[in-house]
């Protein structure tokens, strides 16, 4: 074996072990032996750079950030409850939020219960998977001021729907916007404070609400 | 984890860490986070030796990875899943900018570039001692695009030929030539810049 035969078969010998013919020729090939060398010191060293810098504080913020505003992480809300709760922003909601969410269960379960689908099921009730939801008590309720404006995601989802009769889709469309103002309202209080931990819960469940709703309508369009 | 456990300041494993995390947990979150980041990070710097892009990138691994955590069943290694993850993110940023990731179909056979050059009549001197890692870092830098992707994926981060070849969309013969072409010019740029260090 001479010098051009072993470099063609080198990529082998780097990541392998020589052939006895190869190992003959390192034995007597001083360059050949010491290019070997250097390759297989690449390849092992190559490994110190893996996990060798770390990114800047920034990186974890704006991660968090997005995490929060996605509704993917929540804080642990406090034991207790503050002194004083945002007055003005219960007054606004109490319990009001969980109306709309009652009501899409209400309709989702009245849905599969008369759904045409079921015409000839000898047990239709037995058909309703979804559980219905104990409407709470009376409260308070909201009134929107405003209606906020519809994200990329709330059309998408709107139009999933767009082939049910137009009450029930006025009524989608009410409950989404009582979600979207809710949770803009949250918003706002948290850029008056930010360290309400309290009303980043609130955030929190308000988004969990919201995903609750999608979850419920676009499940029950599938079937 | 017992709340006592945790108000003692113990740190969650990793496997405890997930679990929150998949009820949302920030502090879960964070310690992922600070478990990975660095691996997570390099890897981007390295492709794009850019570190507002990495920066970007490794925020963009992370938060695909935190959407998708609630649907992990623990089949493979968690920092495998991540890994994974975070390489098809760099991918797909090199491909978005039309960037060079792998030249197609390119062969040790008959090509140049897979020999090693040598002066007529000079011989081929060693790298001798060890190899620093910053100037190795550097030398990784200045390879060609598609020889430090394959570079980095391989001898940097561990993956297989086969691996390799599935993530860029190149033969598997293909992975072995660039590695090898790579590795023999970074032999080459480390003998200069250490030629380089001993002039002055």
């Amino acid at each position: 074996m001479n010098c051009p035969e072993f470099e063609r078969d080198l990529p082998e010998c780097v990541e392998g072990v020589p052939s006895p013919e190869q190992q003959a020729h390192l034995n007597s090939c001083p360059t050949c032996s010491g290019l070997l060398l250097d390759l297989n010191s690449i390849a092992s060293q190559a490994q110190m750079l893996s996990a060798a810098d770390e990114p800047s504080a920034a990186v974890w913020n704006a991660l968090e950030e997005r995490l929060w505003s996605e509704g993917l992480i929540r804080r642990s809300a406090p034991a207790y409850l503050p002194a004083e709760v945002k007055p003005s922003f219960m007054q606004r909601w109490r319990a009001a939020w969980l109306v709309p969410v009652a009501a899409a269960l209400a309709v989702v379960a009245v849905v599969k219960l008369y759904h045409p689908a079921n015409v000839g099921d000898k047990n239709p009730v037995a058909t309703q998977s979804q559980p219905q939801a104990q409407a709470p008590a009376p409260a308070q309720s909201a009134r929107l001021k405003h209606k906020p404006a519809l994200s990329h995601e709330d059309q998408q989802w709107l139009s999933t729907v767009s082939s049910r009769p137009p009450a029930q889709l006025a009524k989608f469309r009410s409950d989404l916007d009582q979600a979207n103002a809710f949770i803009e309202d949250a918003q706002q209080s948290l850029q008056e404070d930010p360290n309400d931990v309290y009303m980043q819960q609130m955030l929190m469940n308000a988004y969990e609400q919201k995903q609750m709703l999608y979850e419920l309508v676009v499940d029950d369009s599938s079937h | 984890m017992t709340d006592a456990r945790k108000q003692q300041g113990e740190k969650l494993t990793e496997a405890e860490a997930i679990e929150r995390a998949k009820q949302g947990d920030a502090a879960a979150f964070k310690v992922l986070y600070d478990l990975h980041k660095r691996r997570v990070y390099s890897l981007c710097l390295r492709m794009t030796q850019n570190t507002a892009s990495a920066e970007d990138l490794t925020q963009e691994a992370f938060l695909q990875l935190f959407r998708k955590i609630g649907t992990f069943r623990g089949e493979s290694a968690f920092s495998t899943w991540l890994h994974r993850m975070s390489v098809n993110v760099v991918l797909m940023q090199l491909r978005k900018k039309n960037l060079p990731i792998v030249p197609i179909d390119d062969t040790l056979e008959g090509d140049e570039e897979g020999t090693v050059k040598k002066e007529p009549g000079a011989p081929d001197e060693r790298l001798t001692g060890a190899i620093d890692r910053l100037r190795l870092q550097n030398a990784v830098d200045s390879l060609p695009p598609g020889y430090r992707t394959i570079f980095v994926l391989h001898d940097v981060e561990g993956y297989e030929h086969n691996e390799i070849a599935e993530m860029v969309g190149c033969s598997i013969g293909n992975s072995k030539s660039q590695l090898h072409k790579a590795r023999l010019k970074l032999r080459e740029l480390l003998k200069a810049d250490r030629a380089e260090k001993a002039r002055k």
